[in-house]
């Protein structure tokens, strides 16, 4: 046992190559119909999208809520390249991912500025901005939306029905979550807490503090259009501008504010929880918005660090409890 | 010479906070920087340190590389390492994490190394994190490692701060008030440790301190500075019998006639 967790502290991709194989059992083991492959789908994709706000807003600490926007430039990147020029999954993927890097770019700037709730506005008006313009504009079939976009194939398999494209949603999800953790857990993980701390302090201590925002907004952007370019050739296949409106947005927040903010499970938790709650939640629509609101508030009131936090939180109090002997309040 | 300034200015509108100093340290010394409220210390210190853009016309250098115009990380990256009169801690990170936080500019992998996270990174991190558990129970804070820095006392909170700007292993420390809120026992084992730090690690320091004790009782040589200007440099001993610090500090020094007028009218 010993050894095997020293083998994975110095291999971390061999845990998460023992999580794929667990997961690749899940559909044929557990679920029960396709609707549950939909559903698991759908929780991998909003994990990556989790993932990618937990670097931006709960490491970097900058409030940014036009992330939506950049799913929405991901998605619509994939449906154009394959509605103009036939592109499938494999190109429209990477492509995907680079296009948005840039939007995050553009995202990014006001931050050397605006902070807290400035730049929330600044950011909202951002993602809105994208989604408007997609809506208004017949090169994205505006309202219409883009049908039929592709399911990936390899080698002949076509990943053409929701219980096959689990695996294409797993490998992303798993591959993403793979590099947030090895970056969160480098020091580069530790800059970007730095500057959610003390932007100044962290100057003074040698952190380029425009370089690294850039940096965490860049990276949240790529997962955000990978997780895109999936939800877009997602089984059967069709994207529309009212899937990227702020009330998703707040979704994709409470995800991360419930798993626990700057915790590097955050996102993960959350997104998780909340996707099954949204799904359980469906003959409620009328009242949905108002569960997730009450969540985000409940959350921050009384677990101010989220599930993540709360639970590092009992550990913590016990190891140290055992180290020192003493109780600490 | 380590640290030199020529014609340092600073304006704030019409105040001037820094007003032409010129100023030099040798390397290993300990200068202390002693001066009424809003007399320009820390002003210094943000000037030297990058925080605040000098007025045109001032030069700073630090150990050969101009520095008048340069961002604070490369000042940092140069070897000048500082702490603040308000801590600054990260208050939501935990103790070992404030001080790894402080050896930023010299991890030695790329960031695409750790992107993929290669084996050689966690090994890397891993002695990282040795190193700063020693400076951690140097200073007596390695039992507090995993908590919160929010959580620690007001002592704990100055310690950490120094092992922090410790932590990159600096030429040139600068302390902003250190003791100010210590009780004497506590100001005793900071000079202490302060002391200790310097023979182990070379430093040169410059202090900011309004305890003229832990001034008179470490420091080489001081600068006394009022209205952004300095008026005095020299030895403790020199600078405690200058007019213009007694001045500065107590007010006008009078002789009887002047005190009995003052008293009468």
């Amino acid at each position: 046992m010993e050894k095997f967790k020293s083998i994975i502290r110095d291999y971390p991709f061999i845990a998460f190559i023992i999580a794929f194989v667990i997961l690749a059992f899940v559909p044929s083991v557990v679920f029960t119909d396709v609707y549950q492959s939909h559903l698991a789908t759908l929780i991998f994709v909003n994990i990556v999208v989790a993932a990618g706000l937990n670097i931006v807003k709960g490491y970097c600490g900058q409030v940014t809520v036009g992330h939506v926007g950049l799913f929405a430039v991901g998605s619509y990147t994939a449906g154009t390249l394959f509605l103009y020029l036939g592109l499938g999954f494999w190109v429209t993927l990477p492509i995907a991912i680079i296009v948005t890097a840039f939007f995050g770019v553009a995202m990014g700037i006001p931050s050397f500025r605006l902070e807290g709730p400035y730049l929330a506005l600044a950011t909202l008006g951002g993602g809105e901005a994208i989604r408007l313009f997609i809506e208004n504009g017949n090169f994205f079939r505006s309202t219409f939306g883009i049908s039929d976009i592709p399911t990936p194939s390899l080698m002949g398999f076509n990943f053409d029905s929701p219980d096959r494209y689990y695996f294409i949603s797993m490998t992303v999800m798993i591959i993403a979550v793979y590099f947030s953790f090895s970056i969160l857990r480098s020091g580069v993980g530790r800059a970007f807490m730095s500057i959610r701390e003390d932007p100044i302090c962290a100057a003074a201590a040698g952190i380029n503090v425009k370089k690294y925002k850039i940096l965490a907004f860049i990276l949240s952007a790529m997962f955000a259009g990978a997780a895109g370019a999936v939800y877009a050739h997602m089984p059967p296949g069709y994207i529309h501008p009212n899937n990227y409106t702020v009330i998703e947005m707040v979704t994709f927040l409470s995800m991360v504010v419930l798993g626990g903010l700057g915790h590097i499970w955050g996102g993960i938790i959350g997104a998780i929880i909340i996707t099954i709650v949204y799904d359980l939640t469906r003959p409620l629509y009328k009242y949905q918005l108002l569960i997730f609101g009450l969540t985000i508030v409940l959350t921050i009131l009384f677990m101010p660090k989220g599930l993540g936090g709360f639970i590092d939180r009992y550990f913590l109090e016990k190891r140290f409890k055992k180290k020192t002997g003493t109780e600490k309040t | 010479m380590l640290l030199k300034t020529k014609q340092l200015s600073k304006s704030f509108g019409g105040l001037k906070a820094m007003n032409k100093v010129d100023f030099e340290l040798p390397k290993n010394e300990i200068r202390g920087i002693i001066g009424p409220n809003g007399s320009g210390k820390s002003t210094f210190f943000n000037l030297v340190s990058g925080i605040y853009d000098s007025d045109p016309g001032s030069y700073i250098e630090f150990d050969g590389h101009d520095i008048t115009f340069t961002p604070p990380h490369e000042i940092a990256g140069y070897g000048l390492s500082r702490t603040f009169q308000l801590l600054r801690l990260y208050q939501d990170m935990t103790v070992l994490d404030n001080v790894m936080s402080g050896y930023h500019t010299k991890v030695p992998y790329k960031f695409f190394d750790a992107v993929i996270g290669r084996k050689k990174i966690w090994d890397q991190e891993r002695a990282i994190k040795e190193e700063m558990m020693e400076l951690l129970s140097f200073v007596g804070l390695a039992d507090y490692a995993e908590l919160n820095a929010s959580e620690l006392s007001g002592g704990q909170r100055r310690l950490l701060v120094l092992a922090r700007a410790i932590a990159m292993k600096p030429k040139l420390l600068m302390l902003d008030e250190p003791a100010a809120g210590l009780s004497p026992v506590n100001v005793d084992n900071l000079m202490k440790i302060i002391m200790q730090l310097k023979e182990k690690y070379g430093l040169t320091l410059i202090i900011i301190e309004h305890i003229l004790k832990v001034v008179m009782d470490t420091c080489n040589s001081v600068t006394v500075f009022d209205h952004g200007q300095k008026i005095a440099e020299g030895t403790p001993a020199q600078v405690k019998d200058d007019n213009a610090v007694i001045e500065a500090y107590l007010g006008k020094k009078m002789d009887d006639e002047e005190m009995r007028k003052a008293l009468a009218v």
